[in-house]
Order: C-alpha cells, then structure tokens, then sequence
C-alpha cells in the first residue's frame, strides 16, 4: 500500500438560487386533504427558494448545476479547460420540460457547455451525502495522483415533491410530509492540492448503515405522476440512528488517538433537515462525546433542506455573509437516505466564494 | 500496487420471473463474487453501483444502499462495528471502468480493502421484452478489486474520451404527468447517427490508448460492450485486426435487447474463460456509450 503524503483542499465554492421564493405559509395553503399543517412550527422552515419551471428559464436541475459551476469558476484560478474530473452529484435530473436523465451523465454534459472538454466526467447519486460523496471520492483521487484537481456539483430542483406532497397528503403523519420542506439551489466546489495544514481536507470518512436503506424513498408517484419523496422520518432520525454517527466518528477519532474536544472545530455544519434536528442532533453530540459543540452554521429556516447541497449551500451563504470565517476548522456532518453517515473536517483558509 | 480483479459475474433474471429488479440481480451477481473469492459480506469496505435503469425509476435512495443490504454489508454499525460505505456511480454504458478508477483511488489511498462494482439494469417496468423500443437487456454483473502488490499485473490507467456535439443517446424518463404510468416508463432515443459517431470515437479512443501507454495492439485482446450487434466487427476491420482480437458479448439467448452496464463483465469472463488466449499479453477494456463517451484501461491478469 502507498504511503499518502497528498492530501486536498477546497478551491473555490460556487452556489446559485432561483430567485422566486416561496413562503411555507404559501406552500401549507396548496395541501388540498389536510388544513393548516404546523410545518413551519416543527421544521424552522420559514421559506425556501422556487426553480422557475420554465424550461426556457435554464433553472432545471442541470440548468442550475451548470450555474453553481460557472459560480465556482469564477471564483476558482482555473479555467474550464484545466479541470481534470467533474462529478455530478445531483438527486433530481431533470434537464428540459420534466424529463429526469438517465444517461448520459449530466457531468458529460456540463462538461460540454463549460468547455471542459477532456475532463474525466460521471455522475455520483448518494441521496443528501452526494456532494460530500462527491468530495471524498475527489480527495482520494487527488492524494493517489489519478488527478490534480476537479469539480464537483449539485443541482437540486426538488420542489416537484412538494406538489405532489400538496397533491396527495391527507395526514400530519404522511410519509410526504418532509417534502414541503425542501427548496432549489445549485452548488458546485472545486479542490486542488493542498500546500499546507492550514489549508487542507484533513479527513472525509462516510458509512453506509445499509439496514435502514428503506426509510426513505423517492421515485415518481403512482397517484399523480410527479416526483414524490415518502419517507419515514420517526425511524430515520431516532435516538437508535444519532448513535449511528456518534460510534462510529468516535471510534474513528479514537483510532487516530484522538477525541471530539482535540479536533478544536470553529464550526459544525449538520445536514440542513430542520432547526429541530440540528438542535437535538447538537445536544445529542454533546452528551456522546462529552464536550461543547462548536458553532452551528444553519441555512434551513431561509433555503429549507436543499437535499444534496446542504451542507455548500450553508457555507457558501456564510462564509460571503461574514458570518463564518476563513482560516477556521469545518466540521461537515451527513444524514442523508441510505443512510450515509460520517464526518468530513477540513481547514478553509483560501476559499474564493 | 497494482488493482487486480478478484472475482467476476454475471446475473440474468430467472426465467421463472415476470420482472425482476436491478437490486437482486446486482445482489445476486455480487454474492457470487464473494462465494468465489471466500469472503464473507462485511470483507467489502466500499461498494460502488453503476446500474443506469432501474425499477420504477427510483432515484433515492441510491441503489447501492439497497444491493449493500440485500448483500448483508455493513448492516448496522451499533449491532456489528465493521462499516461499509457505498454509493451509485452512473454515467452510461462507462460506468464499471469509472468504478475501476475509483477504486484504483480508494485502494491506493488505503481507504479500504476491497472494493465491488455492481452493474445491473432492468427496464422500469420489470422486464426489457416488453417493450419494442427499449434497447437494452435485463441483466447484471459484478466485480470484486483489490490491491496486488505485482506492479506488471492489473489495470493499467483509465482513461475518458469524449466527442463534441450532441449526446448521440439520451434516455430518461417523463415525469410531466402525461403518461399516468411514469414508473414503468422508458425512452432511449438515438439520434440518426449515433452508431457511427461511436464507432469513430471508439477507434480513435482505443488507438489513442495504445500509443498513450505504449501498448502492442497485435498482442491486445479488446474487451468491449457491445452497442449494436456488429460493434465488434466493425471495430475488428477499423483496427486491421483479426475478428477474434475483439471480444463484445451479447446477452444470453434468454434476454431481449443488448448488455448495457454489465457488458465489460460478460465480455471479460468470455475473454479469460480459459485464461488469456495464446498471442495476447493483456487486455485493453474498452466502454463506449452515451455522451458519447468511451473510457479504455488495459488489464494484465495475475496468473496469465
């Protein structure tokens, strides 16, 4: 086995939202078969942000993918033509009037209209942990040498499932319930490699708890056609599944000699499900580990779960709002369907956002 | 270091069947593997699925999940502590050979042990036959990779080519509600000259590779996919190369339409069935689909 001594880091961040926004007042008032859903009460999602369908508008799932990447390159020292990988890791792939791709890959395309045209080029599909997948599976192709650098991004028009929430629910306890809490971003970043500890992914380590891979589904509807999310939510997010991620992180620091309190985090970024899940995820993490967490950087009460590029679309708002800052330590931690589980930390001192 | 193939195989759906899913024939196919190499579930660290189509056009969570389960990998951390990881890589008919370059990342970095690439499809309504205008067959493979401290066997770089202009092939799925059977649908469209683009860039791709990497190709055993039924052929005169130097299976008797992501798998195990042919050194793996696209790596058997 080799020995690594590479390692990556982040480039250059990239995000684009529609600008149509969409109260969850608005959204709560289209459920036909149900009256006054307390969404915003249990979620924290006050609104979320509302591709325009037209397909002329370009804000489909690759239309806003191609956006987020054009985003990171303008923010990026690279230009099209130098990137050597581009990983696609969108859940929703619909490009043109309602049609979800399947082949080719929507990184062979955004390749073509980017112009980077001998850039190695697939799609990664992991749920919520795409991007993070993305990332890992970019880190460890950098630290072998395979490339220098690359892209990975997200577009996510997953609104349709909260039409067809609106359409079909009939209960507080319907398994669409968590799909009026979504909202459309794309994100895109780009890693090269890192010069020094200060600027570096450190580690990405991600499991797979395939037992629960039935908890959450999307697939078309069988009643109306559009996108439909069902998911159990109760049995997703249970104390049982917390524990999931406490054990296995914390025996992943304990292999390296180390606990939660040495890992000195500026800031945690949870998956952007809902204000009610961080907080109990925090608290949770706490009593596990024993120690403080560090700032949470949270998006969900303004963007809703943005799905696959949560955790970007969180650092990006902050880290142009003043809000986070460069040179401090991220902790980005998935929740996604599958379920994907795991930690990835990395030092940002250099980022164009 | 070098990323070896431990184990092979491929699955069709029992005959017996009305449909099958994508999921049980990648299951089953890795399964296989996994009898052959003598290795139970939780050997696997990372499982990597590049199936394209798939039952009722499910889009989360990502099929790997759900082969890694029906498999028995890395079921529950708090009840067994061993991990495993997984996600679905798609990009067409080139899925495995991207997998292979994965993998070749994730064993070299020593991220983990052991590495299976699934590659199953099947219509969305259950069974290719059924529908006249669906190119593919129902079938699905797996590969079971690991390291190899022979630096002259295994694979060698993979590397991607692609064309300029259109995508040649698109399938997808309509979800506009029009159909009110959106998921057991389908279309594949091609456009007039997507057969002829690929062969084009196929042969300039493989003949890139070769001088690239410094191979012979009289001395090469192309393994290929096989996106129309004379793909071989035509490569084989392209190349001024004996019919035989071109290995692209179809799928058995049993099945409609053309391998798709499984298609590398059957057209290696074709190719070694017993063991590497007189005259030939390595292979040279070949993918070509939609994009287009076509992703090439040579491969040296360990014990050729």
């Amino acid at each position: 086995m080799t020995t690594i001594s590479r390692y990556s880091r982040f480039e250059a961040l990239g995000a684009y939202l529609p600008a149509a926004v969409q109260p969850t007042s608005e959204l709560v008032a289209q459920v036909t078969g149900v009256s006054n859903l307390p969404v915003e009460r249990i979620t924290g999602v006050a609104e979320r942000r509302v591709a325009d369908p037209d397909p002329e508008a370009g804000e489909d799932s690759f239309g806003l993918a191609l956006r987020a990447a054009r985003d990171a390159l303008s923010n990026s020292t690279y230009e099209p033509a130098q990137l050597d990988v581009v990983i696609c890791t969108s859940i929703s792939r619909d490009k043109g009037g309602g049609r979800y791709h399947f082949e080719p890959s929507f990184a062979r395309m955004l390749v073509e209209e980017l112009g980077a045209h001998s850039a190695i080029h697939f799609d990664v599909s992991n749920a919520c942990a795409g991007m993070i997948t993305g990332v890992y599976i970019l880190d460890r192709m950098i630290r072998q040498g395979i490339v220098r650098n690359g892209m990975v991004v997200s577009g996510e028009r997953i609104t349709p499932v909260s039409r067809t929430a609106a359409a079909e629910m009939d209960s507080i306890r319907d398994p669409q319930f968590a799909s009026l809490t979504v909202g459309d971003s794309g994100a895109a970043v780009i890693l090269d490699e890192s010069a020094d500890e200060a600027d570096r992914i450190h580690y990405v380590e991600l499991m797979t708890a395939s037992a629960y891979s039935h908890l959450c589904l999307a697939m078309p509807s069988d009643r109306t056609g559009g996108l439909a999310m069902y998911a159990d939510q109760k049995r997703m997010h249970a104390k049982e599944r917390r524990r999931l991620w406490s054990s296995f992180y914390g025996d992943f620091l304990a292999k390296n000699g180390a606990d939660f309190a040495d890992e000195k985090f500026d800031y945690i970024i949870l998956h952007q499900v809902a204000t009610r899940f961080i907080e109990s995820s925090i608290e949770h993490a706490e009593a596990a580990f024993g120690t403080a967490m560090p700032e949470s950087l949270s998006v969900v009460e303004q963007l809703g779960n943005t799905a696959s590029t949560s955790h970007f679309m969180a650092l990006s708002q902050h880290l142009r709002a003043g809000t986070a800052r460069q040179g401090a330590k991220f902790l980005l931690v998935p929740a996604a369907s599958g379920m994907v589980l795991g930690a990835l930390s990395a030092t940002i001192s250099n980022l164009g956002v | 270091m070098s990323t070896v193939i431990t184990a092979a195989s491929t699955t069709a759906p029992q005959a017996a069947r009305d449909s099958d899913t994508s999921v049980r024939l990648a299951a089953q196919a890795a399964q296989d593997c996994l009898a052959q190499a003598g290795l139970p579930p939780h050997a696997v660290g990372v499982l990597v699925n590049v199936g394209v189509y798939r039952e009722n056009n499910v889009i989360e969570p990502a099929l790997a999940a759900m082969v890694q389960k029906e498999v028995g990998i890395g079921l529950d951390y708090l009840v067994e502590p061993v991990a495993g990881f997984s996600f679905d890589l798609m990009n067409g008919a080139c899925g495995v050979l991207n997998a292979v370059q994965v993998a070749q990342a994730l064993l070299g970095s020593g991220s983990t042990d052991r590495v299976l690439v699934t590659a199953a499809d099947v219509h969305p309504g259950g069974h290719a036959g059924a529908d006249p205008g669906y190119p593919y067959a129902d079938l699905g493979a797996a590969l079971l990779l690991e390291r190899c401290a022979d630096d002259d066997s295994g694979f060698g770089p993979v590397r991607t080519y692609s064309a300029r202009g259109t995508e040649g092939t698109v399938g997808y799925a309509d979800l506009s509600g029009a159909s009110g059977d959106e998921r057991r649908l389908i279309t594949v469209r091609r456009d007039g000259d997507w057969a002829d683009r690929l062969l084009d860039l196929t042969t300039d791709s493989v003949l890139g590779y070769v001088l690239e990497e410094g191979l012979a190709l009289d001395r090469t055993l192309l393994v290929c996919n096989r996106p129309t039924t004379g793909f071989a052929a035509q490569m084989a005169r392209r190349l001024d190369l004996d019919a035989a130097a071109v290995v692209a299976s179809g799928a058995p008797a049993t099945q409609d339409g053309e391998p798709h992501t499984a298609a590398p798998v059957l057209s290696y195990l074709q190719a070694v069935r017993d063991g590497l042919p007189e005259g030939y050194d390595q292979l040279l793996f070949v993918a070509a689909g939609a994009g287009p696209s076509v992703v090439c790596t040579s491969y040296r058997p360990v014990d050729r």
